[in-house]
């Protein structure tokens, strides 16, 4: 993976023509993935959740006018060891059953250092709550600089699943679910 | 060998299941104790697999103890049966058996409310007894809870019984012992 700071949200931009106005890009969903840890006494449960859909505009040179709006599969999550998968699909925390997915939709765009700050909305057992992500593109391997066709983006940032009454087994798991997700995205000529 | 019991003796069966549970019931009693006390971690996650396989197998046992003891009934407690002390032994030893039953009952009733898949030998799922409810989970431990204290102190008189006989120089200790 190639870092591209100073292509990215940069005034190197600016010059092509080709970057002017938001580009839509669309999910690569086999090479996407959320990736999530939280607290098991002094241990980490991890896990990975499909991303199912993702809607992602990106202006490179009006970072503001960007939105990324994504679906996760939470039934089809995974987790370190089954009964921490099993424990996360179920009514106490997740309830995968009635609450099939997880949304997230951005509300603000802005530059922050090397990538953005995501301000958004994400929704977690239908209750909405407002969540920011740090977000960093990168070129995919095999592409050339300056080729935005096809782009990682990494967002990370962390949730209170208690603010979504997500509460299940509180005395032994975490209270903080830290996110990293990796969405590989190509540009839709 | 005398496999079977008689209206004197204890048979081989009737004692191994005896001696097995009684070794069974102090580990579990050890173990549960412990867990309901631990904060999970990943390194002591595994012995909440073994509560629950040591609770099937418990639970399995006294249902084999029960019909072995419909097939070949033990014998009668001894001394005159109407002294209080076979009465109380009667009653504890009933209290035992309800207790075995519904300590496990209870356990696989709150196990099964969690909605995670109760595994026996880390590796069979048997299946919930009880809906996935926040109710029927915190009543179930509840339960079990309260149960396993109730048979702590039934077991300790059960002790002291056996002790005091043996003390008086009766022969019930040596039976279930050596038949």
């Amino acid at each position: 993976m190639y870092i591209l700071p100073p292509l990215l949200f940069a005034i190197a931009l600016a010059a092509s023509p080709v970057l002017a106005s938001p580009m839509a890009y669309a999910l690569q969903p086999e090479a996407s993935t959320v990736g999530f840890e939280t607290d098991f006494g002094p241990d980490k449960i991890t896990g990975r959740m499909p991303v199912t859909q993702a809607d992602l505009s990106l202006d490179f040179q009006h970072v503001a006018a960007s939105t990324i709006a994504v679906t996760l599969d939470v039934a089809g999550a995974e987790a370190s060891f089954p009964f921490a998968a099993q424990a996360m699909k179920g009514p106490k925390v997740l309830d995968s059953g009635d609450f099939p997915t997880i949304t997230f939709q951005s509300t603000s765009v802005k530059t922050d250092g090397d990538g953005a700050a995501v301000q958004g909305n994400i929704t977690i057992r239908g209750v909405t709550k407002p969540a920011l992500l740090h977000a960093v593109i990168y070129r995919q391997a095999g592409t050339v600089a300056g080729d935005l066709s096809l782009l990682t983006i990494r967002l990370t940032g962390s949730v209170k699943r208690s603010a979504f009454g997500a509460t299940g087994w509180a005395d032994a798991v975490g209270d903080e679910v830290r996110l990293d997700i990796t969405a590989r995205i190509q540009r839709v000529e | 060998m005398r496999w079977r019991n008689d209206p004197q003796h204890f048979g081989a069966v009737t004692r191994l299941i005896h001696w097995g549970m009684a070794l069974l019931i102090v580990s579990m009693l050890i173990l549960g104790t412990k867990l309901a006390n631990m904060q999970p971690n990943l390194s002591n996650l595994a012995l909440y697999g073994l509560h629950k396989t040591g609770g099937f197998l418990a639970l399995s046992l006294v249902i084999v103890r029960l019909i072995w003891h419909r097939i070949s009934p033990p014998p009668a407690p001894l001394g005159p049966p109407r002294a209080w002390a076979n009465r109380a032994a009667k009653l504890a030893h009933g209290l035992i058996y309800l207790l075995l039953l519904g300590i496990p009952l209870s356990g696989w009733i709150a196990s099964s409310a969690t909605g995670i898949d109760v595994m026996v030998l880390d590796r069979f799922v048997i299946p919930p007894i009880a809906p996935v409810s926040a109710a029927w989970e915190s009543w179930g431990f509840w339960v079990h809870g309260v149960l396993t204290k109730a048979l702590m102190g039934v077991l300790a008189l059960h002790v002291a019984g056996a002790l005091k006989r043996g003390i008086d120089g009766d022969a019930t200790m040596q039976r279930m012992i050596g038949g």
